[in-house]
């Protein structure tokens, strides 16, 4: 068997960048440069506009023999390796006099004031300069000093080229490849002021991450105290554990993550419309009439159902601007989408092969999706029931239980069929339009709506609200799916749905807990808040279908609770729905990768 | 975090205008002749910048940038319009 370390850390030049990042927190090394993730923030976009200028052409560097005959040479942007150390740097600048040279490193940030109050480099800054230094010698070159010049205050910070530096460097880079061939991602630092301006904090969730880890190991202690009191292996219910919860109290979550995305998601739903694009503007015309502008910037994801005709070049810049275009057909069953290339990062992936193999991980987080989903399930039925029925509450509750004594999935699923029984048997109850306001309506003389339902039933629906609660989880589907690509897992391969031909089986997964919460919870606020009405469905053969407007009526109900904010009983801080399926999705990451022992399945309080 | 901008320009070349004109059409709206109302985080302000400045003249060229505050529940309350009426679309979703 051939491992990915074997080849990768073989001949792999390590670059200068990356070893900066090394110093600044190893775990943003591993994520940057192992998992090959990285994303721009407003400092990083800041580094690189600034950058494009020093970039924009590349000097060669003509070679020592040949410097030392010139008087002074500058050369920008020059890329050298080094054999002897595996190493590669891209130079901003090196001012030669002769065979002498100096490289200059730009930075966007301001220098370090030391404590005497003359400036100083940052240890990131340092090294990486140090490994421009190396590679200059390397290259034939003396190399004493090198300089970094910080863009905020325009100053210049000298520093010298000596053994102890060197050696320094040389203990980081080996430090560096001992990481990446250990294949074990660092913990997170710990409440580092580093945090906030890190652009990859969306990615590692330090905070969360470290949080998570806390609470299960200190979960795990109290558990096998012998004759100690036996906490409820819950990860909601318990509040904070009493005993050993320091770690906990002197870490508390910061909210670093931005608690919206702001970018929204376009629904495409009048049949024959054309979507073009002129200058990143999508151009929606029906029948060559421009009926409406719509700028990419915008935009999450586009959705289209029916035959909607979208351009190559609509497709191509949707593509380069990251926005998947997901396809469903008329009728709401989600057909599949198309993307962008994508993450790279297929060892998440692999991690994620490996653990659906094992029946004991896919048991244990079915587990704690199934009982997520009963819970919310519950709070639904008691927050909005007009009789919370007692019966069926206590019910749900002891399939909380139950579901903790499930020994396979096919038991759990029972467990699972069971209290969706229970629970839509009192469905009805939660729907507060009055039969005076909402009369049932004759339709071709034969057919009679009233929102009245029974049981659950699909493929097809064959009454208005199952047809709303079809076409709500189909949108969920499609936005965990989105959620698992983006994160960079496989969306077709779950734990407790097994895989079969075309179902997002992890999607399907993920979305167990929030189908009460999101789905359920629209179509409620669709008919209460008539958003939808009784004039919005038609038959179609034994089916029952929403109208284009009806449609229309129901996303706006289902987005308007996506861009909901919700308090994270971990976490303790307000995010929307939206940015909340991908902070899950996140930490399912986290656990298949081993750094968190535990799913924390959202359960709302 | 996205806040509201009003990006106003001045462009002493036609070509050049145009360029502005496109450029700004893809981060706002078009709310009067030369001026944009833009909803920007700070990452999308240093990405426009950068594109606008490669694109006018220094010297004979100016584009404001006004930062109206945080978008979110910042509502009508900024701009009062006299004339024309000036409304704002906020959903959560975009359908057609």
């Amino acid at each position: 068997m051939i491992r990915i370390s074997d080849i990768q850390s073989a001949d792999e030049l390590l670059p200068a960048r990356m070893l900066n990042e090394f110093v600044y927190c190893p775990r943003l090394f591993y994520l940057e440069h192992v998992d090959g993730l990285f994303a721009h923030n407003s400092d990083t976009l800041e580094g690189a506009a600034r950058h494009s200028r020093v970039d924009a052409k590349s000097d060669a560097l003509p070679t020592a023999q040949e410097a030392v005959q010139c008087e002074s040479i500058h050369a920008r942007s020059v890329t050298l390796s080094s054999e002897q150390y595996g190493l590669i740097a891209k130079l901003d600048l090196i001012e030669a006099e002769g065979d002498l040279a100096t490289p200059v490193d730009y930075k966007r940030g301001a220098p370090k004031s030391l404590d005497d109050g003359s400036l100083g480099a940052w240890d990131p800054d340092r090294i990486q300069l140090c490994v421009q230094a190396l590679v200059l010698r390397e290259n034939g070159y003396r190399c004493d000093e090198g300089i970094l010049f910080y863009w905020a205050t325009r100053q210049r910070v000298r520093i010298t080229i000596d053994d102890a530096l060197v050696a320094e460097t040389l203990a980081i880079v080996a430090a560096a490849r001992r990481l990446m061939d250990a294949r074990q991602i660092p913990a997170p630092l710990v409440n580092s002021p580093k945090c906030p301006r890190c652009s990859l904090v969306s990615i590692c969730l330090p905070d969360e991450t470290s949080h998570c880890r806390a609470y299960v190991a200190c979960e795990q202690s109290e558990q096998t105290q012998p004759g100690g009191r036996w906490v409820q292996p819950l990860l909601f219910d318990v509040g904070y554990p009493a005993a050993n919860s320091e770690s906990i109290e002197s870490a508390p979550v910061r909210q670093l993550i931005t608690s919206r995305d702001e970018r929204r998601p376009l629904y495409l739903n009048t049949q024959g419309n054309h979507v073009g694009i002129s200058a990143q503007v999508l151009k929606i015309k029906e029948k060559d009439k421009l009926i409406q502008e719509v700028r990419l910037n915008d935009l999450c994801q586009v959705n289209i159902f029916g035959n909607i005709q979208l351009t190559t070049q609509a497709i191509g810049a949707l593509m380069t601007a990251d926005i998947p275009v997901v396809y469903f057909s008329y009728g709401g069953w989600f057909h599949g989408m198309t993307q962008s290339v994508g993450l790279k990062n297929i060892l998440w992936r692999r991690e994620q092969f490996r653990q659906a193999d094992s029946n004991r991980f896919c048991l244990q987080l079915a587990k704690q999706l199934v009982k997520g989903k009963i819970r919310n399930q519950r709070t639904l039925l008691m927050r909005n029931h007009v009789e919370p029925p007692e019966q069926a509450l206590q019910f749900l509750k002891a399939l909380t239980i139950e579901v903790r004594r499930a020994e396979s999935l096919a038991e759990l699923l029972g467990v699972e069929g069971l209290a969706a029984r229970v629970y839509f048997e009192h469905f009805n109850g939660m729907i507060k339009v009055g039969s005076d306001d909402d009369r049932p309506r004759q339709q071709n003389g034969k057919h009679e709506f009233r929102f009245d339902f029974e049981r659950r039933n699909r493929r097809p629906p064959r009454d208005p609200i199952n047809a709303l609660l079809s076409l709500g989880y189909s949108l969920l589907a499609k936005d965990l799916t989105i959620a698992a690509t983006s994160v960079g897992l496989d969306p077709f391969l779950g734990f407790y749905h097994q895989p079969r031909f075309g179902r997002p089986a992890l999607a399907l997964d993920l979305m167990e807990p929030f189908r009460p919460l999101i789905v359920d919870s629209a179509v409620l606020s669709a008919i209460n808040q008539r958003m939808v009405t009784i004039s919005d469905f038609v038959v179609v053969g034994d089916a029952v279908a929403l109208t284009a407007n009806g449609r229309k009526g129901f996303f706006r109900a289902y987005e308007q609770r996506m861009d909901q904010l919700v308090t994270h009983p971990l976490f303790g801080y307000r995010v929307s729905y939206r940015r909340l399926l991908e902070v899950q999705t996140r930490l399912l990451a986290r656990q298949l990768m081993g750094e968190i022992l535990e799913y924390p399945v959202f359960e709302t309080r | 975090m996205r806040s509201s901008f009003l990006v106003c320009y001045d462009i002493c070349d036609d070509k050049r205008l145009r360029q502005v004109f496109k450029t700004l059409r893809g981060w706002g709206d078009h709310l009067q002749y030369s001026v944009f109302e833009c909803q920007l985080t700070p990452a999308d302000l240093i990405t426009l910048r950068g594109q606008l400045k490669a694109i006018i003249h220094q010297d004979e060229d100016q584009v404001l940038f006004i930062n109206l505050g945080p978008s979110e529940g910042r509502g009508d309350r900024v701009i009062e319009a006299l004339g024309q009426p000036y409304c704002r679309m906020d959903s959560p979703c975009l359908i057609v």
